[in-house]
Protein backbone atom coordinates (compact mmCIF):
# COMPACT_ATOMS: atom_id res chain seq x y z
CA UNK A 1 0.00 0.00 0.00
CA UNK A 2 2.63 2.52 1.02
CA UNK A 3 4.84 1.55 -1.90
CA UNK A 4 2.05 2.22 -4.36
CA UNK A 5 1.68 5.65 -2.83
CA UNK A 6 5.28 6.50 -3.52
CA UNK A 7 4.87 5.74 -7.18
CA UNK A 8 1.73 7.82 -7.43
CA UNK A 9 3.26 10.89 -5.82
CA UNK A 10 5.56 13.36 -7.51
CA UNK A 11 9.23 12.72 -7.14
CA UNK A 12 10.21 15.74 -5.05
CA UNK A 13 10.68 14.52 -1.50
CA UNK A 14 8.46 16.19 1.11
CA UNK A 15 11.48 16.39 3.30
CA UNK A 16 15.13 16.14 2.55
CA UNK A 17 17.79 16.22 5.25
CA UNK A 18 21.32 16.60 3.97
CA UNK A 19 24.50 15.83 5.83
CA UNK A 20 23.23 16.78 9.30
CA UNK A 21 25.88 17.33 11.94
CA UNK A 22 25.27 18.11 15.59
CA UNK A 23 27.53 18.31 18.58
CA UNK A 24 26.83 18.95 22.25
CA UNK A 25 30.06 20.39 23.60
CA UNK A 26 32.76 17.85 22.85
CA UNK A 27 30.32 15.10 22.04
CA UNK A 28 29.62 14.72 18.35
CA UNK A 29 26.12 13.26 18.32
CA UNK A 30 25.36 13.39 14.60
CA UNK A 31 28.11 12.92 12.06
CA UNK A 32 26.55 13.54 8.70
CA UNK A 33 23.12 11.98 8.35
CA UNK A 34 20.96 12.36 5.26
CA UNK A 35 17.43 11.28 4.65
CA UNK A 36 14.72 11.71 2.07
CA UNK A 37 11.06 11.25 2.84
CA UNK A 38 8.49 11.00 0.07
CA UNK A 39 4.77 11.30 0.53
CA UNK A 40 3.41 8.11 2.04
CA UNK A 41 6.77 6.95 3.36
CA UNK A 42 6.95 5.32 6.74
CA UNK A 43 10.56 5.50 7.81
CA UNK A 44 11.64 3.85 10.99
CA UNK A 45 14.87 4.70 12.74
CA UNK A 46 16.41 2.17 15.06
CA UNK A 47 19.59 2.07 17.01
CA UNK A 48 20.84 1.75 20.54
CA UNK A 49 20.43 4.65 22.94
CA UNK A 50 22.98 7.36 22.31
CA UNK A 51 23.13 6.56 18.61
CA UNK A 52 21.63 9.98 17.83
CA UNK A 53 18.28 8.90 16.43
CA UNK A 54 16.17 11.12 18.70
CA UNK A 55 18.52 14.06 18.19
CA UNK A 56 18.26 13.60 14.45
CA UNK A 57 14.47 13.55 14.67
CA UNK A 58 14.55 16.76 16.71
CA UNK A 59 16.78 18.37 14.11
CA UNK A 60 14.07 17.84 11.52
CA UNK A 61 11.72 20.37 13.12
CA UNK A 62 14.62 22.37 14.56
CA UNK A 63 13.92 21.67 18.22
CA UNK A 64 17.63 20.99 17.98
CA UNK A 65 19.66 23.28 15.73
CA UNK A 66 21.98 21.28 13.48
CA UNK A 67 25.52 22.67 13.32
CA UNK A 68 25.83 21.73 9.68
CA UNK A 69 23.60 20.44 6.94
CA UNK A 70 20.52 21.40 5.01
CA UNK A 71 16.82 20.87 5.60
CA UNK A 72 14.72 21.09 2.48
CA UNK A 73 10.97 21.08 2.87
CA UNK A 74 9.13 20.42 -0.36
CA UNK A 75 12.01 21.82 -2.41
CA UNK A 76 12.32 24.87 -0.19
CA UNK A 77 15.54 25.01 1.85
CA UNK A 78 15.41 26.37 5.41
CA UNK A 79 17.51 29.52 5.76
CA UNK A 80 20.17 29.63 8.42
CA UNK A 81 22.49 32.32 9.69
CA UNK A 82 25.69 32.06 11.66
CA UNK A 83 26.65 34.62 14.28
CA UNK A 84 30.16 35.72 15.26
CA UNK A 85 30.49 32.87 17.77
CA UNK A 86 29.83 30.42 14.95
CA UNK A 87 26.47 29.52 16.45
CA UNK A 88 23.86 28.68 13.91
CA UNK A 89 20.28 29.85 14.10
CA UNK A 90 17.30 30.07 11.81
CA UNK A 91 17.35 33.18 9.66
CA UNK A 92 13.59 33.37 9.36
CA UNK A 93 11.39 32.42 12.32
CA UNK A 94 8.31 32.52 10.11
CA UNK A 95 9.82 29.84 7.91
CA UNK A 96 10.60 27.67 10.94
CA UNK A 97 7.07 28.07 12.29
CA UNK A 98 5.77 27.10 8.87
CA UNK A 99 7.98 24.00 8.83
CA UNK A 100 6.80 23.03 12.30
CA UNK A 101 3.15 23.45 11.45
CA UNK A 102 3.60 21.18 8.43
CA UNK A 103 5.67 18.50 10.14
CA UNK A 104 4.25 17.82 13.59
CA UNK A 105 5.64 15.70 16.37
CA UNK A 106 4.58 13.08 18.88
CA UNK A 107 6.81 12.89 21.95
CA UNK A 108 7.96 10.04 24.13
CA UNK A 109 6.54 11.74 27.24
CA UNK A 110 3.36 12.85 25.40
CA UNK A 111 3.93 16.48 26.45
CA UNK A 112 0.25 17.27 26.43
CA UNK A 113 -0.60 20.69 27.85
CA UNK A 114 -1.69 19.57 31.26
CA UNK A 115 -3.95 22.52 32.12
CA UNK A 116 -6.01 22.16 28.95
CA UNK A 117 -8.66 19.56 28.26
CA UNK A 118 -7.99 16.91 25.65
CA UNK A 119 -10.11 18.72 23.07
CA UNK A 120 -8.36 22.01 23.84
CA UNK A 121 -5.01 20.25 23.46
CA UNK A 122 -6.03 19.13 20.00
CA UNK A 123 -7.56 22.43 18.87
CA UNK A 124 -5.08 24.92 20.33
CA UNK A 125 -2.46 24.76 17.58
CA UNK A 126 -4.96 24.81 14.67
CA UNK A 127 -6.58 27.88 16.27
CA UNK A 128 -3.36 29.75 17.07
CA UNK A 129 -1.19 28.72 14.17
CA UNK A 130 -3.59 27.98 11.33
CA UNK A 131 -6.11 30.60 12.47
CA UNK A 132 -9.06 28.25 12.41
CA UNK A 133 -12.21 29.47 14.18
CA UNK A 134 -13.00 27.69 17.43
CA UNK A 135 -16.12 25.88 16.13
CA UNK A 136 -14.21 24.71 13.05
CA UNK A 137 -11.32 23.52 15.19
CA UNK A 138 -13.69 21.77 17.59
CA UNK A 139 -15.31 19.81 14.76
CA UNK A 140 -11.92 18.91 13.39
CA UNK A 141 -10.61 18.02 16.84
CA UNK A 142 -13.57 15.77 17.63
CA UNK A 143 -13.12 13.98 14.31
CA UNK A 144 -9.51 13.17 15.15
CA UNK A 145 -10.31 12.19 18.72
CA UNK A 146 -12.91 9.85 17.25
CA UNK A 147 -10.26 8.45 14.96
CA UNK A 148 -7.89 7.58 17.79
CA UNK A 149 -10.80 6.27 19.85
CA UNK A 150 -10.98 8.74 22.74
CA UNK A 151 -13.80 11.07 21.69
CA UNK A 152 -15.49 10.39 25.04
CA UNK A 153 -12.47 11.93 26.81
CA UNK A 154 -12.73 15.29 25.03
CA UNK A 155 -13.44 17.25 28.23
CA UNK A 156 -11.02 15.34 30.44
CA UNK A 157 -7.69 16.72 31.58
CA UNK A 158 -4.62 14.70 30.57
CA UNK A 159 -3.79 13.91 34.20
CA UNK A 160 -6.90 11.78 34.49
CA UNK A 161 -6.05 9.49 31.59
CA UNK A 162 -3.84 6.45 31.14
CA UNK A 163 -0.56 6.80 29.30
CA UNK A 164 -1.97 5.03 26.26
CA UNK A 165 -4.92 7.40 26.11
CA UNK A 166 -2.63 10.38 26.56
CA UNK A 167 -0.39 9.26 23.74
CA UNK A 168 -3.41 8.71 21.48
CA UNK A 169 -4.53 12.25 22.36
CA UNK A 170 -1.06 13.47 21.43
CA UNK A 171 -1.40 11.68 18.09
CA UNK A 172 -4.77 13.35 17.53
CA UNK A 173 -3.09 16.66 18.32
CA UNK A 174 -0.43 15.95 15.70
CA UNK A 175 -3.08 14.94 13.15
CA UNK A 176 -5.25 17.99 13.76
CA UNK A 177 -2.65 20.18 12.10
CA UNK A 178 -3.21 18.07 8.97
CA UNK A 179 0.54 17.89 8.50
CA UNK A 180 2.51 16.61 5.56
CA UNK A 181 4.48 14.33 7.85
CA UNK A 182 4.48 13.32 11.51
CA UNK A 183 7.58 12.67 13.59
CA UNK A 184 7.28 10.03 16.31
CA UNK A 185 9.93 10.13 19.00
CA UNK A 186 9.79 6.72 20.69
CA UNK A 187 6.01 6.96 21.06
CA UNK A 188 5.62 3.80 23.13
CA UNK A 189 8.76 3.86 25.26
CA UNK A 190 7.13 5.59 28.23
CA UNK A 191 4.11 3.29 28.27
CA UNK A 192 3.30 0.28 30.41
CA UNK A 193 3.69 -2.87 28.33
CA UNK A 194 -0.03 -3.55 28.22
CA UNK A 195 -0.73 -0.07 26.84
CA UNK A 196 1.79 -0.23 23.99
CA UNK A 197 -0.47 -2.11 21.62
CA UNK A 198 -3.35 0.40 21.67
CA UNK A 199 -0.96 3.13 20.53
CA UNK A 200 0.70 0.94 17.91
CA UNK A 201 -2.71 0.05 16.49
CA UNK A 202 -3.40 3.73 15.89
CA UNK A 203 -0.01 4.37 14.29
CA UNK A 204 -0.38 1.26 12.12
CA UNK A 205 -3.71 2.47 10.84
CA UNK A 206 -2.22 5.87 9.99
CA UNK A 207 0.49 4.10 8.03
CA UNK A 208 -2.12 2.13 6.09
CA UNK A 209 -3.89 5.36 5.23
CA UNK A 210 -0.71 6.69 3.68
CA UNK A 211 0.33 9.18 6.38
CA UNK A 212 3.97 10.12 5.97
CA UNK A 213 5.80 9.26 9.15
CA UNK A 214 9.29 9.13 10.55
CA UNK A 215 9.34 6.93 13.61
CA UNK A 216 12.11 6.47 16.14
CA UNK A 217 11.28 3.23 17.84
CA UNK A 218 12.43 0.29 19.88
CA UNK A 219 9.52 -1.84 18.69
CA UNK A 220 11.38 -3.97 16.16
CA UNK A 221 8.41 -5.94 14.89
CA UNK A 222 6.51 -2.70 14.42
CA UNK A 223 9.40 -1.21 12.44
CA UNK A 224 9.63 -4.35 10.29
CA UNK A 225 5.92 -4.69 9.55
CA UNK A 226 4.85 -1.09 9.13
CA UNK A 227 7.67 0.87 7.58
CA UNK A 228 8.82 0.84 3.99
CA UNK A 229 12.27 2.13 4.83
CA UNK A 230 14.43 1.51 7.84
CA UNK A 231 17.57 3.24 9.07
CA UNK A 232 19.98 1.83 11.57
CA UNK A 233 21.98 4.52 13.34
CA UNK A 234 25.20 3.90 15.14
CA UNK A 235 27.35 6.59 16.77
CA UNK A 236 25.81 9.42 14.83
CA UNK A 237 25.96 7.80 11.42
CA UNK A 238 23.70 5.67 9.30
CA UNK A 239 25.26 2.25 9.57
CA UNK A 240 22.75 0.53 7.35
CA UNK A 241 19.55 1.47 5.57
CA UNK A 242 17.09 -0.10 3.22
CA UNK A 243 14.00 -2.21 2.92
CA UNK A 244 12.96 -3.29 6.42
CA UNK A 245 12.22 -6.86 5.42
CA UNK A 246 15.78 -7.27 4.18
CA UNK A 247 17.35 -5.19 6.88
CA UNK A 248 15.83 -7.27 9.62
CA UNK A 249 16.18 -10.70 7.99
CA UNK A 250 19.68 -10.33 6.63
CA UNK A 251 21.57 -7.49 8.29
CA UNK A 252 24.88 -6.84 6.58
CA UNK A 253 26.86 -4.95 9.20
CA UNK A 254 28.01 -6.74 12.30
CA UNK A 255 26.76 -3.84 14.44
CA UNK A 256 23.21 -4.30 13.20
CA UNK A 257 23.46 -8.05 13.62
CA UNK A 258 24.56 -7.50 17.18
CA UNK A 259 21.89 -4.89 17.81
CA UNK A 260 19.11 -7.04 16.39
CA UNK A 261 20.12 -10.13 18.26
CA UNK A 262 19.99 -8.23 21.56
CA UNK A 263 16.86 -6.26 20.67
CA UNK A 264 14.83 -9.18 19.40
CA UNK A 265 15.81 -11.46 22.28
CA UNK B 1 -19.32 47.10 85.60
CA UNK B 2 -15.63 46.67 84.80
CA UNK B 3 -16.52 44.16 82.15
CA UNK B 4 -19.02 46.37 80.40
CA UNK B 5 -16.44 49.16 80.41
CA UNK B 6 -13.93 46.87 78.78
CA UNK B 7 -16.52 45.86 76.32
CA UNK B 8 -17.38 49.38 75.34
CA UNK B 9 -13.71 50.31 75.09
CA UNK B 10 -13.25 47.33 72.83
CA UNK B 11 -16.23 48.20 70.70
CA UNK B 12 -15.13 51.81 70.60
CA UNK B 13 -11.68 50.81 69.42
CA UNK B 14 -13.26 48.84 66.64
CA UNK B 15 -15.22 51.89 65.56
CA UNK B 16 -12.28 54.26 65.86
CA UNK B 17 -9.92 51.97 63.96
CA UNK B 18 -12.30 51.27 61.09
CA UNK B 19 -11.29 54.31 59.08
CA UNK B 20 -7.52 53.85 59.65
CA UNK B 21 -7.91 50.27 58.42
CA UNK B 22 -9.03 51.68 55.10
CA UNK B 23 -5.62 53.34 54.73
CA UNK B 24 -3.80 50.05 55.07
CA UNK B 25 -6.26 48.48 52.67
CA UNK B 26 -5.71 51.34 50.25
CA UNK B 27 -1.92 50.94 50.33
CA UNK B 28 -2.22 47.23 49.61
CA UNK B 29 -4.87 47.59 46.93
CA UNK B 30 -2.94 50.36 45.23
CA UNK B 31 0.33 48.45 45.12
CA UNK B 32 -0.60 44.81 44.46
CA UNK B 33 -2.18 45.33 41.01
CA UNK B 34 0.78 47.49 39.96
CA UNK B 35 3.41 45.24 41.49
CA UNK B 36 2.09 42.09 39.84
CA UNK B 37 2.70 42.96 36.18
CA UNK B 38 5.97 44.68 37.08
CA UNK B 39 7.11 41.55 38.89
CA UNK B 40 6.19 39.35 35.92
CA UNK B 41 8.22 41.60 33.60
CA UNK B 42 11.19 41.50 35.97
CA UNK B 43 11.00 37.72 36.20
CA UNK B 44 10.93 37.40 32.42
CA UNK B 45 13.81 39.87 32.28
CA UNK B 46 15.85 37.85 34.72
CA UNK B 47 15.20 34.65 32.77
CA UNK B 48 15.93 36.37 29.48
CA UNK B 49 18.88 35.14 27.39
CA UNK B 50 19.59 38.82 26.69
CA UNK B 51 22.51 39.74 28.97
CA UNK B 52 21.46 43.35 29.48
CA UNK B 53 17.83 42.60 30.40
CA UNK B 54 18.93 39.85 32.70
CA UNK B 55 21.58 41.96 34.41
CA UNK B 56 19.27 44.94 34.95
CA UNK B 57 16.50 42.73 36.35
CA UNK B 58 18.91 40.81 38.57
CA UNK B 59 20.38 44.06 39.87
CA UNK B 60 16.98 45.50 40.62
CA UNK B 61 15.74 42.38 42.36
CA UNK B 62 18.93 42.13 44.37
CA UNK B 63 18.79 45.76 45.49
CA UNK B 64 15.18 45.70 46.64
CA UNK B 65 15.26 42.23 48.11
CA UNK B 66 18.57 42.81 49.79
CA UNK B 67 17.71 46.01 51.66
CA UNK B 68 15.10 46.66 54.35
CA UNK B 69 11.77 48.11 53.26
CA UNK B 70 12.11 50.59 56.11
CA UNK B 71 15.26 52.06 54.60
CA UNK B 72 13.73 52.03 51.12
CA UNK B 73 10.97 54.29 52.41
CA UNK B 74 13.47 56.72 53.94
CA UNK B 75 15.71 56.73 50.86
CA UNK B 76 12.82 57.26 48.51
CA UNK B 77 11.37 60.04 50.61
CA UNK B 78 14.69 61.89 50.85
CA UNK B 79 15.28 61.55 47.11
CA UNK B 80 11.81 62.92 46.46
CA UNK B 81 12.52 65.80 48.84
CA UNK B 82 15.84 66.55 47.17
CA UNK B 83 14.16 66.74 43.79
CA UNK B 84 11.37 68.92 45.13
CA UNK B 85 12.78 72.38 44.35
CA UNK B 86 14.39 71.54 41.05
CA UNK B 87 11.89 69.14 39.50
CA UNK B 88 8.55 68.62 41.20
CA UNK B 89 7.79 72.27 41.97
CA UNK B 90 8.49 73.58 38.46
CA UNK B 91 6.33 70.80 37.10
CA UNK B 92 3.66 71.67 39.65
CA UNK B 93 3.33 68.10 40.91
CA UNK B 94 5.14 68.54 44.25
CA UNK B 95 1.96 67.88 46.23
CA UNK B 96 1.43 64.56 44.55
CA UNK B 97 5.04 63.37 44.55
CA UNK B 98 5.57 64.00 48.27
CA UNK B 99 2.17 62.80 49.43
CA UNK B 100 2.22 59.54 51.41
CA UNK B 101 -0.83 58.32 49.53
CA UNK B 102 1.34 58.37 46.41
CA UNK B 103 4.78 57.67 47.86
CA UNK B 104 3.55 54.81 50.04
CA UNK B 105 2.21 52.66 47.22
CA UNK B 106 5.13 53.77 45.05
CA UNK B 107 7.75 52.29 47.38
CA UNK B 108 5.59 49.26 48.12
CA UNK B 109 5.32 48.54 44.38
CA UNK B 110 9.09 48.82 43.99
CA UNK B 111 9.58 46.46 46.91
CA UNK B 112 6.91 43.84 46.25
CA UNK B 113 7.78 43.59 42.59
CA UNK B 114 11.33 42.53 43.51
CA UNK B 115 10.12 39.84 45.91
CA UNK B 116 7.35 38.64 43.62
CA UNK B 117 9.73 38.68 40.65
CA UNK B 118 11.93 36.17 42.43
CA UNK B 119 8.88 33.99 43.05
CA UNK B 120 7.80 34.17 39.41
CA UNK B 121 11.35 33.60 38.23
CA UNK B 122 11.52 30.41 40.25
CA UNK B 123 8.20 29.30 38.81
CA UNK B 124 9.31 30.21 35.31
CA UNK B 125 12.33 27.94 35.68
CA UNK B 126 10.14 24.97 36.65
CA UNK B 127 7.56 25.24 33.89
CA UNK B 128 7.53 21.73 32.32
CA UNK B 129 10.05 21.88 29.45
CA UNK B 130 8.22 19.24 27.46
CA UNK B 131 5.05 21.30 27.34
CA UNK B 132 6.95 24.34 26.10
CA UNK B 133 8.70 22.21 23.53
CA UNK B 134 5.41 20.77 22.31
CA UNK B 135 4.05 24.27 21.76
CA UNK B 136 7.19 25.19 19.82
CA UNK B 137 7.01 21.98 17.82
CA UNK B 138 3.54 22.92 16.59
CA UNK B 139 4.75 26.18 15.09
CA UNK B 140 3.46 28.53 17.78
CA UNK B 141 4.99 31.99 17.96
CA UNK B 142 6.97 32.95 21.05
CA UNK B 143 4.05 35.01 22.29
CA UNK B 144 1.63 32.08 21.88
CA UNK B 145 4.02 29.69 23.60
CA UNK B 146 4.15 32.10 26.51
CA UNK B 147 0.43 32.71 26.65
CA UNK B 148 -0.71 29.14 26.20
CA UNK B 149 1.91 27.18 28.11
CA UNK B 150 4.39 29.26 30.10
CA UNK B 151 2.00 31.76 31.68
CA UNK B 152 -0.63 29.37 33.12
CA UNK B 153 2.05 27.01 34.42
CA UNK B 154 4.05 29.83 35.93
CA UNK B 155 1.01 31.29 37.65
CA UNK B 156 0.02 27.93 39.09
CA UNK B 157 3.51 27.16 40.37
CA UNK B 158 4.02 30.63 41.84
CA UNK B 159 0.60 31.07 43.39
CA UNK B 160 1.09 29.72 46.95
CA UNK B 161 4.27 31.74 47.41
CA UNK B 162 2.70 34.78 45.79
CA UNK B 163 -0.22 34.56 48.22
CA UNK B 164 2.33 34.84 51.00
CA UNK B 165 3.89 37.85 49.35
CA UNK B 166 0.51 39.59 49.08
CA UNK B 167 -0.18 39.09 52.77
CA UNK B 168 3.34 40.21 53.70
CA UNK B 169 2.85 43.29 51.60
CA UNK B 170 -0.43 44.03 53.30
CA UNK B 171 1.25 43.79 56.68
CA UNK B 172 4.16 45.92 55.45
CA UNK B 173 1.73 48.79 54.84
CA UNK B 174 2.20 49.56 58.55
CA UNK B 175 5.64 50.93 57.69
CA UNK B 176 4.31 53.68 55.45
CA UNK B 177 3.48 56.14 58.23
CA UNK B 178 6.48 55.11 60.29
CA UNK B 179 8.64 56.78 57.71
CA UNK B 180 6.46 59.26 55.84
CA UNK B 181 4.76 62.31 57.35
CA UNK B 182 1.19 61.96 58.55
CA UNK B 183 -0.99 64.55 56.90
CA UNK B 184 -3.98 65.81 58.91
CA UNK B 185 -6.03 62.90 60.19
CA UNK B 186 -4.79 60.50 57.50
CA UNK B 187 -3.64 57.79 59.87
CA UNK B 188 -3.34 54.06 59.38
CA UNK B 189 -3.98 51.32 61.92
CA UNK B 190 -0.56 51.53 63.56
CA UNK B 191 -0.67 55.33 63.86
CA UNK B 192 -4.09 55.36 65.36
CA UNK B 193 -3.41 52.44 67.69
CA UNK B 194 -0.23 54.19 68.95
CA UNK B 195 -2.19 57.35 69.45
CA UNK B 196 -4.80 55.51 71.49
CA UNK B 197 -2.03 53.78 73.43
CA UNK B 198 -0.41 57.07 74.36
CA UNK B 199 -3.68 58.15 75.98
CA UNK B 200 -4.14 55.28 78.42
CA UNK B 201 -1.11 52.97 77.98
CA UNK B 202 -3.42 50.03 77.32
CA UNK B 203 -1.12 48.22 74.92
CA UNK B 204 -3.07 45.04 74.86
CA UNK B 205 -6.44 46.46 73.93
CA UNK B 206 -5.52 48.91 71.20
CA UNK B 207 -2.97 46.83 69.39
CA UNK B 208 -5.14 43.74 69.65
CA UNK B 209 -7.95 45.53 67.89
CA UNK B 210 -5.50 46.73 65.25
CA UNK B 211 -4.27 43.16 64.84
CA UNK B 212 -7.87 42.02 64.56
CA UNK B 213 -8.33 44.22 61.52
CA UNK B 214 -5.20 42.76 59.97
CA UNK B 215 -6.45 39.26 60.67
CA UNK B 216 -9.81 40.06 59.17
CA UNK B 217 -8.45 41.50 55.96
CA UNK B 218 -5.82 38.77 55.72
CA UNK B 219 -8.46 36.06 55.89
CA UNK B 220 -10.21 37.74 52.99
CA UNK B 221 -6.96 37.69 51.00
CA UNK B 222 -6.44 34.03 51.88
CA UNK B 223 -9.95 33.20 50.79
CA UNK B 224 -9.65 34.96 47.45
CA UNK B 225 -6.21 33.51 46.81
CA UNK B 226 -7.54 30.09 47.77
CA UNK B 227 -10.28 30.32 45.15
CA UNK B 228 -7.67 31.24 42.59
CA UNK B 229 -5.45 28.39 43.74
CA UNK B 230 -8.31 25.96 43.24
CA UNK B 231 -8.97 27.36 39.79
CA UNK B 232 -5.31 27.09 38.78
CA UNK B 233 -5.18 23.48 39.96
CA UNK B 234 -8.45 22.32 38.48
CA UNK B 235 -6.68 20.02 36.03
CA UNK B 236 -4.96 18.26 38.91
CA UNK B 237 -7.81 18.02 41.39
CA UNK B 238 -10.60 17.80 38.84
CA UNK B 239 -12.51 20.30 40.94
CA UNK B 240 -14.39 23.04 39.12
CA UNK B 241 -14.38 26.51 40.67
CA UNK B 242 -16.76 29.33 39.93
CA UNK B 243 -14.88 32.59 39.80
CA UNK B 244 -16.84 35.81 39.92
CA UNK B 245 -14.44 37.42 37.58
CA UNK B 246 -12.61 35.46 34.93
CA UNK B 247 -10.73 37.32 32.26
CA UNK B 248 -9.50 35.46 29.18
CA UNK B 249 -5.86 35.58 30.23
CA UNK B 250 -6.50 33.40 33.27
CA UNK B 251 -7.18 30.25 31.23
Amino acid sequence: MTKINIILMSNTPILKMQNIHKRFGDLEVLRGISLEAYSGDVISMIGSSGSGKSTFLRCINLLEMPDQGEIILDGDPIQFKTDKNDTRSAANTGQVQNLRSRITMVFQQFNLWSHLTILENVTEAPIRVQKLSRPEANDLGMAFLEKVGIADKADTYPGFMSGGQQQRAAIARALAMQPEAILFDEPTSALDPELVEEVLVVIRRLAEEGTTMIVVTHEMSFARDVSNKALFLHQGKIEEEGDPAELFSSPKSSRLQQFLSSAMA
Amino acid sequence: MFETLQQTAFVQDIIILAKPALFNLYFALASIPMGFPFAVLLAIGKASPNRLFSLVSRGYIYAFRGSPLFIQFFMCYSIMLALNQSVWKPLGINHIMLHPLFLGPFVLVLNTSAYAAEIFYGALKTVPKGEVEAAQAYGMSRWNVFRIVTWPNMLRLAWPAYTNEMVFLFHATTLVYFTLPVINEQKDLMNKASELFERDYNVFLHFSVAALYFLLISIFIFWLAGLMQKHLNRHITGEKVRLFFKPRYLR
